[in-house]
């Protein structure tokens, strides 16, 4: 895992005149660099710092700027707009409430499912079939993945499978998404099951890096299982653990087809996060609200990326 | 050496290229030549969709000019994207009069007198209250394409007959009747369906509260109410709610409002019209009776199975006034083939063809009786000519957000009746803002 993030050897060539390296590689670094800098400016960099200031704006249906109003759209998103952020309640609900439910509940659920799952299959005969059978839904797009579970959460027993489950036994139907107690953690489920493949086969892969010998030379001094595994198994994946938990958190944060394919953030908003809450801004002709509400997001992202890239840098020097 | 030169500088170029190719989007003065085929954007899927080409097919073997129909149910993210990147569609039926006026006012859309047309002959098939909907600020920008009925409640026939109910006229009759459904019917069935899950289905709760409120609270009221002019947390707005939970509520809606906020609007048809119903009535507009019979299901006999009748009065002093809704349909660039295809859609010949699939109801007085297929929809044809006052979907011609909030609004109403007053308190301070950015 770790071999990913170290780059390959750099080094200027020896045995030449200083000047005429400078000027050679001056022009083929800027040649080399150069497409991946165009596109990454053109295509993230530039509308980045456009959305950015769109944010400060009011725009009309062409984007246009009709008037420039600081930050009025901000605080209209922190203090008035309670879809977004509601702090009357406790505990605050609102998208970017939602939100942080989101990356707790997914994040450390996908992990720890993965991890129990990878650990648990590489102890048995059929580990493949198992790891395929849980890597399925990562094949399966976003979109099909929420068509999937709305039929398996449909309020009429005879079309939604887990109602039929549970009325089996005597219990009432649920409106699993109709309701808003229910609604987050019926779609939080859903993602859950699509994104475990992803942390199992990480880790999975992470756990064959380790050597059998350590792990004989534990069981040869007298540790069980769990001390193998607490002790030995889980301290050298704490590398892949954080990349995993990494890439869940980004992609947490920017969560969107499975809400607006299975809620589009109803009922009464109570499913509503905030890339939701920003493509309907934008359909309702407030652009530049909307651009508001994508600098959080790109805001609430950036720490993570810090740390990524710190994580990555560090790598370097002990790699 | 000069190949390394080679790839740098092509992959620029080529970039160079797409970049310039995006931008050479320009609609000068007058009206052009086209380019013999036009894309017609909206957000009409499945059996709507099928209906709409019909009357595209026949513009095409008319005219010769080839039409390529796109369809996005999120429409409005979509129109805006397209507009922002100066690549907007030639033609587009326009589902909010509210946006129409929007995209009129920040000139995204051709008046028709820029195309070469007289508003006044396109107008002349259609009453002015049609024609208000595509007039902004005294120019006309387009034709209205179709036209609902809102004021609709859909039912069957025979189960009425069965239990001796006559067709109800005041709301205190629709609400006995409801009763006694209720304690008939037996198990999971309930006397109404409603659908209206999420963002995408809470338009059927809007269309609930417009109906009662514009009987109860009367036109004025209502004009005033969806215009601004009257605040969300008037006493009338409180008292429509609370006749309208009298029937939305956990004993009279199948399964309860967390199912009615859990199903679709077409699943909501379904739970009255299917096979296996668990519900006997449902309120939407005359668009239902071609989802049942096209989508729902098919064996379902009209006049017998299914029919619908006009919402009840409820306060004799405000009449019957009609709720509808209708679809603007407008020019993005101003040449001739879209001309040639808005003037067909304004024709009563396209009229006919587009109601003869059983779809819509059109607004066009040129398109007579007979050409509707079944009962059901020259019906709905007949309320909208001979209604007494129409009044708009409300809840489409509100600004920006307030449209699509509403619904939420209703959502949380009908499961928290209790919290109605400071719900209604926090939206009109967000339609106060709306209002005044408008």
């Amino acid at each position: 895992m770790s071999s990913t993030a170290v780059p390959g050897p750099v080094g200027r060539p020896r045995g030449r005149r200083l000047s005429s390296v400078f000027k050679r590689q001056g022009i083929q670094a800027f040649l080399f660099i150069s497409p991946a800098v165009l596109l990454l400016g053109v295509l993230i960099v530039y509308p980045m710092v456009r959305t950015s200031i769109y944010s400060f704006a009011n725009l009309n249906s062409r984007l246009e700027v009709t008037r420039w109003i600081g930050f009025d759209n901000y605080t209209r998103l922190f203090t008035k707009d309670k879809s977004f952020l509601n702090l009357e309640e406790f505990p605050p609900s609102g998208a970017l409430a939602n939100n942080v439910k989101w990356m707790i509940l997914y994040t450390s659920l996908s992990l720890l499912l993965g991890l129990l799952i990878a650990v648990l299959a590489a102890r048995v005969r059929y580990e493949s079939l198992m790891k395929a059978i849980v890597f399925v839904p990562m094949a399966i797009a976003a979109t099909a993945v929420a068509i999937i579970w709305k039929f398996v959460y449909e309020p009429d027993p005879s079309l939604g499978s887990l109602n039929a489950f549970i009325t089996t036994f005597g219990a009432d139907p649920i409106a699993w998404y109709g309701r808003a107690d229910t609604v987050n953690y019926a779609l939080i489920f859903a993602y859950v099951w699509a994104s475990t493949g992803f942390a199992m086969v990480v880790l999975s892969a992470a756990l064959k890096g380790i050597s059998e010998e350590v792990i004989e030379a534990a069981r040869t001094d007298g540790a069980n299982e769990w001390d193998i595994f607490r002790r030995i198994q889980l301290p050298l994946l704490s590398l892949p653990i954080a990349v995993v938990t990494v890439w869940l958190l980004v992609n947490v944060i920017k969560v969107f087809d499975l809400i607006y394919v299975m809620t589009g953030g109803g009922p009464g908003g109570a499913s509503e996060v905030i890339a939701v809450t920003m493509v309907d801004e934008f359909g309702n002709g407030e652009g530049g609200y909307s651009a508001a509400i994508a600098v959080v997001m790109l805001l609430l992202i950036i720490p993570i990326m810090v740390f990524n890239i710190r994580r990555f840098r560090s790598e370097r020097v002990t790699g | 050496m000069k190949r390394r030169w080679f790839i740098p500088a092509a992959v620029l170029a080529a970039i160079a290229l797409a970049l310039g190719a995006c931008g050479g989007d320009d609609d000068g003065g007058g009206t052009e030549a086209g380019d013999g085929s036009i894309t017609v954007f909206s957000l009409w899927g499945g059996s709507e969709q099928e209906a709409f080409q019909k009357v595209l097919d026949q513009f095409t073997k008319d005219t010769g000019i080839e039409t390529k129909y796109e369809s996005a149910r999120d429409f409005l993210p979509v129109i805006r994207t397209r507009l922002a990147a100066g690549n907007p569609p030639d033609v587009a039926v326009i589902p909010r009069p509210g946006v129409v006026a929007e995209l009129a006012r920040d000139d995204a859309l051709i008046p028709l007198e820029d195309m070469g047309l007289d508003p006044d002959a396109i107008n002349e098939n259609y009453s002015d209250t049609w024609t208000s909907l595509a007039t902004v600020d005294d120019t006309v920008y387009g034709v209205v394409a179709k036209a609902n009925s809102k004021s609709t409640i859909w039912y069957k026939p025979s189960s009425f007959q069965e239990n001796g109910f006559e067709i109800p006229t005041t709301w205190d009759a629709l609400l006995d009747i409801t009763q006694q459904y209720d304690q008939k019917l037996t198990g999971n069935k309930a006397p109404w369906a409603v659908g209206a899950q999420g963002r995408d289905n809470s338009w059927t709760l809007t269309d609930w509260f417009e109906n009662i409120y514009a009987r109860q609270a009367g036109s004025d009221n209502y004009t005033k109410l969806f215009n601004g002019d009257l605040p969300f947390n008037d006493q009338t707005v409180k008292d429509a709610l609370t006749e309208m939970v009298k029937i939305i509520n956990d004993k009279y809606v199948a399964g309860g409002i967390d199912t009615a906020l859990g199903i679709s609007f077409v699943d909501g048809i379904g739970r009255v019209f299917s096979k296996n119903p668990v519900a006997e009535m449902y309120m939407e507009g005359g668009f239902v009776g071609g989802i049942a019979l096209g989508d729902v299901n098919p064996d379902l006999k009209p006049g017998e199975d299914i029919d619908f009748f006009p919402w009840p009065t409820i306060d004799e002093a405000n009449g019957n006034p009609l709720v509808g809704g209708g679809d603007v349909a407008s020019a993005f660039v101003n040449n001739e083939d879209n001309k040639k295809l808005i003037e067909y859609l304004s024709t009563p010949e396209a009229g006919r063809i587009w109601v003869s699939t059983g779809a819509i109801a059109s607004p066009n007085e040129g398109v007579s009786d007979d050409a509707y297929p079944n009962d059901l929809v020259a019906k709905e044809a007949d309320q909208l000519k001979n209604a007494e006052s129409f009044l708009f979907d409300g809840s489409d011609l509100l600004p920006g957000t307030l449209g699509q909030d509403f619904g939420t609004l209703l959502q949380q109403i009908v499961k928290n009746p209790g919290n109605m007053d400071s719900l209604l308190d926090d939206y009109q301070a967000e339609a106060e803002n709306a209002f005044a950015a408008r």
